[in-house]
């Protein structure tokens, strides 16, 4: 008797432990969230899964996925090797057919590897780096913008909008090119170069240094030397200020600075020169596009995610939780229900089958992704930044011009007249 | 053209002023007490934040904060050697270079603790003044860095020529057991020379913040050209110091602009082990 319960006991004990993971399953749809959620990363790792959990939120309050809620299972990618490690943990320990990441692009093209290998999809959301969607891997998707696209969009923008406000001819306008010399900066600053030598620009002189330099006067003078209409820069923090700073201090002066993220882009940039700051412009994906760009439906989703955000986390979502919204918001309202369950194969065609146009998502791009074939695969392709123009320590969107909510103010007033506080704007 | 070849001279002088008063520090550390301060950077970022919030908080000129600063790294260096420095004064060099490479990690980490990660800067109606001669740019907070140095460093060599002090110390720096036998305090002399090492980085430091900026980790942007200049003037010789750091100011300024701005690092290098090749101690070192 005491044999035959005890072995009903443990059969019991056997089959709830079969049982109970399959259960537990069935009830949820579970995603792999890979960020850096510890170290130095930390802040926007944690900010873009933030803005990522919105959209599930908003998911899981109309029912979830065919009637499950999704529920995110994290992995922590400290740095690449880490990340590696949590994504092959993801893949066999929790059964993860899904990857959700990863806002850092060396642990994105490290963990992105492993998953292709184990045949899992992998979304990235924020990393920029072009060579992560140039392996011509299946299983990964991105939708954000790739940082080539930075150095193109601002050739674009001196040819379409600086050279007729100027009355010159693009062909004639004199471009320097400036970047420093790491992986971003060369992405960035090769892309504008080629660009602009394909348009036809003159390219006075293209740069690269190195971002621990502690002088950079010798870019200042060779720019000085050309004579330069538009400077197009690609800087970390400490060589961007530099740079500008010996700029005024050689009296260098052009029509127009573009940069291309990182240094422009930060509030440090215009705290630590104030008005000198002004007029500058810089491109980054950005949140405040005119919203009459948008279509009807994704003004109301913007809306939403900012309340919920706001609601949620106490601030307003800036740039990084809002490329993590957009791209759940796509996988989980496009691609998952096409799929009809997390299964790599299904997500894959039906992720090649989306077609958002433009105004479609929160920062206006729309979304198509690139087919394994294409040397891009798995890109987003309709996937782009925006420049915007700093005027008294803010940035606005300027172009692309139907995204813009203000005019650009051309031509950038020389050092002599920015200490007069004079300028002549071209109308 | 000879308008640029001329600037080109005066932005490499003044970048090498810049180096040389980083390095006159460091030179008077490793030629008397022998240590190869490996915490020198991170005492240079201590006193660009010593100058950066007397001026945040009590508007206190950078310049005149010199004043301060001095006296400060005087007593910072004395105290360094006394406490960390001292105990391992006979210890094999791989022990000290661990011990300095520490101080370094935990300053900088101090500061990444207390200040986080932010750029600091002062601006002064200086910080971007150019003196303007003849289409010539002298930027004044650079100059004002140059003088300077160069008036530290004539300071330094009357101080070690003339003084009861400077003689013991250059004693110490020639023979240390005979210097020893004539009575000289030779740990004193360590303190007070590596006191006066520090409080020439607190200068600098805070000559420096009108033009650069202040974040945990600048002094590893200047540490390694200090090592440069220091090894290239001939390790315990200030005017050596002074020499290499204009010589590597200069060929960075030619180099950077008729080669390319990102290979001025590499040039340097390659002049630098040359000059080692046919001199290996040093411009001003002796064999």
């Amino acid at each position: 008797m005491k044999k035959s319960i005890g072995l009903f006991l443990a059969s019991l004990l056997v089959s709830l432990l079969c049982i109970s993971p399959a259960v537990i399953a069935a009830e949820k749809v579970k995603i792999g969230a890979l960020f850096p959620f510890s170290g130095p990363l930390a802040l926007l790792g944690q900010e873009s899964f933030n803005g990522a959990t919105i959209a599930a939120d908003m998911v899981n309050a109309k029912g979830g996925l065919w009637g499950k809620k999704i529920e995110w299972v994290k992995g922590d990618g400290v740095d690449p090797k880490k990340a590696m490690t949590e994504c092959e943990r993801l893949i066999s320990v929790e059964g993860i057919k899904l990857i959700f990441g990863t806002y850092s692009s060396s642990r994105s093209y490290a963990a992105s590897e492993v998953a292709e290998r184990n045949k899992v999809i992998y979304w990235e959301q924020g990393a920029i780096a072009d060579p992560i969607t140039e392996r011509g891997f299946k299983y990964l998707f991105r939708t954000c913008p790739r940082a080539g696209q930075f150095g193109i969009m601002a050739v674009e923008f001196a040819k379409e909008v600086i050279a007729p406000k100027l009355g010159i001819d693009p062909k004639s306008m004199k471009v320097a090119i400036m970047f420093e010399d790491s992986l971003y900066g060369t992405t960035v600053g090769s892309s504008a170069a080629q660009h602009a030598l394909k348009l036809g620009m003159k390219v006075v002189v293209t740069d690269s240094y190195s971002h621990k330099t502690v002088d950079l006067s010798p870019v200042v003078m060779r720019f000085k030397a050309q004579g330069p209409d538009v400077i197009i820069a690609t800087s970390y923090l400490e060589d961007g200020l530099l740079f500008w700073r010996q700029a005024k201090e050689a009296n260098l002066n052009v029509k127009a600075f573009i940069g291309t993220g990182a240094c422009h882009g930060m509030p440090d940039w215009a705290k630590t020169f104030g008005d000198e700051a002004n007029y500058i412009f810089n491109i980054d994906p950005a949140v405040g596009i005119n919203p009459d760009a948008l279509n009807p439906k994704t003004k109301a989703v913007l809306k939403e995610f900012q309340d919920k955000f706001n609601k949620k986390f106490g601030h307003l979502p800036a740039t990084h939780a809002s490329l993590g919204f957009v791209g759940a918001q796509v996988l989980f309202e496009e691609v998952l229900p096409k799929a009809g369950k997390v299964d790599p194969e299904a997500i894959r065609k039906a992720a090649l089958t989306v077609d958002i146009p433009k105004g479609g998502t929160i920062f206006g791009f729309g979304v198509k992704f690139a087919p394994p074939v294409h040397p891009a695969a798995g890109q987003n392709l309709l996937a782009h930044p925006a420049l915007m123009q700093w005027v008294e320590q803010q940035m606005s969107v300027v172009y692309p011009v139907e995204f813009g909510v203000k005019k650009p103010l051309i031509p950038l007033p020389t050092w002599e007249q920015r200490a007069k506080g004079e300028t002549s704007f071209i109308q | 053209m000879v308008a640029t070849l001329v600037q080109l001279i005066i932005n490499g002088l003044l970048l090498g002023g810049i180096y040389a008063l980083i390095s006159i520090g460091l030179t008077l550390i490793f030629g008397v007490v022998e240590i190869i301060n490996f915490a020198h950077g991170e005492f240079l970022m201590l006193s660009m934040y010593a100058s950066f919030w007397l001026f945040q908080l009590y508007g206190v000129d950078p310049y005149l904060s010199l004043f301060m600063v001095i006296p400060a790294f005087f007593v910072i260096g004395w105290a360094t050697q006394r406490i960390i420095i001292q105990p391992i004064i006979h210890a094999p060099p791989l022990n000290q270079i661990f011990a300095t490479v520490g101080v370094s990690m935990v300053l900088q980490n101090a500061a990444l603790f207390f200040w986080k990660a932010d750029y600091r800067t002062v601006r002064t109606a200086y910080s971007t003044l150019s003196l303007k001669t003849g289409g010539l740019m002298i930027s004044f907070p650079r100059l004002v860095a140059f003088v300077l140095a160069l008036l530290i460093i004539a300071a330094l060599l009357i101080f070690l020529k003339q003084t009861y002090t400077g003689k013991a110390i250059r004693a110490l720096a020639q023979e240390k057991r005979a210097a020893m036998l004539m009575g000289i305090d030779i740990y004193r002399m360590y303190r007070i020379a590596f006191g006066i090492g520090i409080a020439c980085v607190g200068a600098a430091g805070a000559i420096l913040i009108p033009i650069y900026y202040a974040f945990p980790t600048v002094g590893a942007l200047f540490v390694l050209i200090a090592f440069v200049v220091v090894i290239l003037g001939g390790y315990n010789s200030l005017v050596g110091a002074l020499i290499g750091g204009l010589i590597i100011g200069l060929v960075e300024a030619f180099s950077g602009f008729f080669l390319s701005p990102h290979l001025k690092e590499a040039v340097y290098f390659v002049i630098f082990i040359f000059i080692l090749l046919l001199r290996p101690v040093g411009l001003f070192g002796r064999a």
